[in-house]
């Protein structure tokens, strides 16, 4: 049963314990791959995840002169290979949102590979296996279509998934404001 | 054991040489489960894995619990006992040597007999902790009491739980912090969430929060600041801190007023209704929101709301209960559920968000200056007979009630208690109104701190001693919920240190009383003699083996026999704990905080947490990425306040009480009230927070007003001319 990650931008408590459990993972080597951001500091303590969102047609791997960037059969867009990474970081600048992280002394970029020493084996990535607020969520395509009725902001569409940003991607986003559609009890 | 929807069968990922160990986080109340990851050649934790098969939090961590894990091999550890010679260099980091614990434990074993010879026993005392397990609180107790002779010891959970204890036994004749487990919560109708900042506190508790809302239910929380579960509120109740006794009696009244009362229940299982109703009916919308600072019509849309709902919990947290009137606060909440008869059924009832790990477990079983194990009372003789039974003593050898946490210090300052042994806390850190507490450790004869890092308390002290982490010993813990859980050990103690329970036996032994402790060799017989302590007191563990926490998943309190499962949730046959059976609905008269703002002081200041650290910061301080993430303290000031005062974002700034002052960064939010300034209170040495906070003490739990004192704000750096 594929499951794949679902973010809920609504729940984020801005915690960072996805970027603390990032590094736990097999081959992570203690560095976290991902960004919390504080939409609007001065004003709410309103946070949100912003993650590699695994897409279909990856600019970062496309941008890559020395295909250093492999997608492997799960769809999970890799992180640099040592051997072949020539450290000219055109991956970040394609990157829509500037993903890859780049380690000056190693000369080599680093990204989320979805926590491809769990994920192939069905186990969910650290960052959602933690995640305290439901942010980060681990589903199967059954759960994913059940929250795309549930939450129907965008004419059923996933907006991260609509042609103008970056095409389709692996990783399905609920952008703020599930709470606006829901009945409530009494 | 309650496995509800967020449970998954999953499995955990093992790496070759390494083996999991399954226990539960070293910090908060949640007591999350985790996995610790063990590399089986070198025998030492390098790592954590989530525990997905613990029913509570289904292998969720915050950033503490994910990084817990470094404590124990930190290169900040103590490896073996220090003493210090030069009694000058007390308060500071200096002067200490390695020493041999014979050579520590001749020492203290000298000062502690000269002392009490000179001084009587009750020159000593001792201050400790809840953030370690039953098995080490119970001894400590006993150690106190049995090998040094003193009536002086208490804990910090006078800091922390002792507001909520005090309501509970008023209200319900019991204190259990949560009438209901957790895995509950998600399915109530409405939560009522006063004075806790749950995603920075307790962040696992969050899915099961927003769930609430997922399926159309509502949360309405009670805090002066935005916090985070604030922000996506149905309802936010914006306070002025200290006032929450007003917010509380005028909701209870309208629920009253607009016929939400369980005229059944209330006259079937509880006293105090019509007392209570008179007392309330003077808070109007109008008058509450004149107390409160609250708008009139959230006050009626909250009593609507949760007046309505099927099911409701209400839930408070340190907010509520750190206040001069804390134990009040408490109780009148709790008027809302008993009133409204929304308890003693599942999906419905009252919950305290328990600070420390052990909160509510390291309350029940004798480090409090009033208490003995199994929350029996120093002042009943019947209690006092039934424990000096089992500790072999006579009940006339039963030292009497002490003083509280605070009150200790005071005794220290006037040299009633000349000599200190301090475990499991850093008041030097969490106490209020530092600069009497740094003096009166400063003024000690002679100190004795068992920690595993040199904390802000340790500098004051004569010895130290190494104790372990909590990955090095095993025990039970009682979590927020109630339920018994089991920390096992997963690496030997690093260097020469001990377990606290060790040291207890050690030093009972040098002190020359120990036929009372020697049979104790390992945490195993710490806990069989503990639970036979409990048995018979209401917080009866003596069911709760360590066998039976495995299977069930943990055991709920009260447990009295091999046979009992436990008792997840309170009060389902409408039972309550007082003598008639009975709940109390008390009537509260409001009164202010104990400083008011002024002219020269006219902010108010509140305290609280930040989700990166714990407690006084001793240990999350020291891990990287908890630092890197909150370095340092800031204040939080409402952007028109910052520019009434001239202030920018990050300036640093003097802020300031009639007790003290501290510099610190402004930190520009709208998330704040515009009369309220807040600053956490994680930080050590000049940047501690309470050198500011008052220690106007709640007449029945002693705790201190951490969350509201009057101050003032001045800038420090030239007005920047453009
Ligand atoms: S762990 Fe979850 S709640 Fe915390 S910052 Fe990451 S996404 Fe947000
Ligand atoms: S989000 Fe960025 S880094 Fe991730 S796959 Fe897409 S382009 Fe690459
Ligand atoms: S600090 Fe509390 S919420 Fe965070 S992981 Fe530990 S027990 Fe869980």
């Amino acid at each position: 049963m594929k499951k794949r990650l679902y973010i809920e931008l609504e729940n984020c408590i801005g915690c960072r314990s996805c970027l603390a459990a990032c590094t736990q993972c097999g081959g992570h080597e203690q560095r976290n791959r991902n960004y919390v951001y504080d939409v609007n500091p001065h004003v709410s303590r309103q946070t949100m995840p912003l993650m590699c969102l695994h897409c279909e047609n990856p600019a970062c791997a496309r941008s890559c002169p020395a295909q250093a960037i492999q997608i492997h059969e799960t769809g999970a867009v890799l992180s640099a290979l040592v051997e072949k990474c020539i450290g000219c970081q055109n991956c970040t600048i394609a990157c829509p949102y500037g993903i890859p992280k780049f380690d000056e002394e190693e000369n080599l970029m680093y990204k989320c590979d979805l926590c491809i020493d769990r994920t192939k084996d069905g186990i969910p990535p650290m960052c959602a296996s933690v995640c305290p607020s439901n942010t980060l969520q681990w589903l199967t395509e059954e759960e994913i279509e059940r929250k795309q009725q549930q939450y129907d902001l965008d004419n059923g569409k996933w907006v991260t998934s609509m042609p103008y940003l970056e095409g389709a991607t692996n990783v399905k986003v609920n952008l703020p404001g599930i709470l606006q559609g829901t009945e409530k009890l009494f | 054991m309650q496995r509800d929807k967020f449970f998954r069968e999953i499995e955990n990922v093992r790496h070759p040489n390494e083996k999991l160990i399954k226990t539960h986080c070293s910090y908060c109340g949640m007591q999350c489960g985790m996995n610790l990851r063990v590399n089986t050649m070198t025998n030492k934790i390098i790592g954590v894995e989530p525990r997905y098969d613990w029913p509570v939090t289904v292998g969720k961590m915050c950033p503490k619990g994910v990084t817990a894990y470094q404590q124990t091999n930190h290169k900040d550890r103590i490896l073996r006992p220090l003493i210090r010679d030069d009694a000058s260099l007390k308060g500071t980091k200096e002067g200490f040597r390695e020493a041999s614990w014979e050579e520590a434990y001749d020492l203290i074993a000298k000062k502690f007999t000269e002392m009490q010879a000179t001084y009587g026993k009750d020159t000593l005392s001792v201050f400790s902790g809840v953030s370690m397990t039953n098995e080490k609180c119970y001894l400590t107790g006993k150690f106190a009491r049995v090998a040094l002779g003193t009536r002086y010891i208490d804990y910090n959970g006078r800091f922390c739980m002792s507001s909520a204890a005090g309501g509970f036994l008023r209200s319900f004749g019991v204190d259990r912090g949560s009438t209901l487990p957790w895995t509950d919560i998600h399915e109530t109708d409405c939560l009522f969430i006063a004075g806790s900042n749950t995603a920075e506190c307790h962040p696992t508790s969050m899915f099961r929060v927003w769930h609430v809302q997922e399926r159309g239910g509502y949360i309405i929380v009670v805090d002066p600041r935005e916090t985070p579960v604030a922000r996506r509120a149905d309802l936010h109740l914006d306070l002025k801190p200290g006032t929450d006794l007003a917010l509380a009696n005028g909701i209870l009244h309208l629920l009253i007023e607009n016929g939400y009362a369980d005229e059944n229940f209330i006259h079937e299982h509880t006293n105090g209704f019509e007392e209570t109703k008179e007392l309330v009916k003077e808070f109007t919308p109008e008058y509450t929101s004149l107390l409160t600072g609250v708008a009139p019509e959230k006050i009626i849309k909250a009593a609507e709301i949760y007046g309505k709902a099927p099911n409701a919990v209400v839930m408070f947290a340190r907010g509520i209960e750190q206040q001069h009137k804390g134990v009040d606060n408490v109780s009148a909440y709790t008027n809302m559920a008993l009133v409204t008869g929304k308890i003693g059924r599942p999906k419905s009832g009252v919950a305290t968000f328990t600070g420390q790990g052990n909160g509510q477990g390291g309350r029940e079983h004798g480090q409090k200056s009033d208490l003995l194990p199994g929350y029996r009372k120093l002042t009943n003789p019947k209690h006092v007979e039934e424990v000096s039974k089992v500790w072999g003593i006579k009940p006339e050898e039963m030292p009497k009630p002490g003083v509280s946490a605070y009150e200790m210090f005071e005794l220290m300052n006037d040299k009633t208690i000349r000599g200190l042994y301090l475990l499991c806390s850093n008041p030097a850190v969490s106490a209020p109104n530092l600069n009497v507490v740094r003096k009166a450790l400063k003024s000690l004869d002679f100190m004795v701190c068992a920690d595993f890092y040199l904390s802000e308390s340790a500098e004051f002290a004569d010895v130290i001693l190494p104790s372990v982490t909590w990955s090095e010993d095993e025990g039970t813990v009682t979590n927020l919920e109630g339920r018994i859980i089991k920390i096992n050990k997963a690496q030997e103690p690093i260097g020469e240190s001990k377990p606290d329970w060790q040291m207890q036996v050690e030093l009972a032994e040098r002190l020359g009383r120990g036929k009372y402790f020697s049979h104790l060799q390992t945490a195993k017989d710490v806990a069989d003699e503990f639970r036979f302590a409990s048995k018979g007191g209401y917080a009866d563990y003596y069911g709760a083996t360590w066998d039976k926490i495995d299977k069930q998943d943990g055991v709920f309190w009260p447990c009295k026999d091999e046979n009992d499962k436990g008792t997840p949730h309170m009060f389902l046959d409408k039972k309550f704990y007082h003598p008639d059976g009975k709940a109390k609905i008390c009537a509260l008269p409001y009164r202010p905080p104990a400083e008011e703002p002024c002219k020269e002081y006219p902010l108010r200041l509140t305290t609280g947490r930040v989700v990166y650290h714990y407690l006084s910061g001793n240990q999350t301080r020291r891990i990287q990425f908890l630092k890197d993430m909150c370095p340092e303290p800031y204040v939080e000031v409402h952007p028109e306040t910052a520019a009434k005062y001239e202030m920018v974002h990050d300036e640093r700034v003097r802020l300031y009480t009639r007790r003290g002052e501290s510099i610190y960064k402004v930190k520009i939010t709208e998330a704040i009230r515009k009369d309220t300034v807040f600053v956490p209170y994680h930080f050590g040495h000049e940047a501690s927070i309470n050198l500011l906070t008052i220690a106007a003490l709640d007449p029945m739990s002693r705790m201190p007003e951490f969350k509201a004192c009057a101050a003032q704000m001045q800038k420090l750096e030239p007005k920047k001319v453009l």
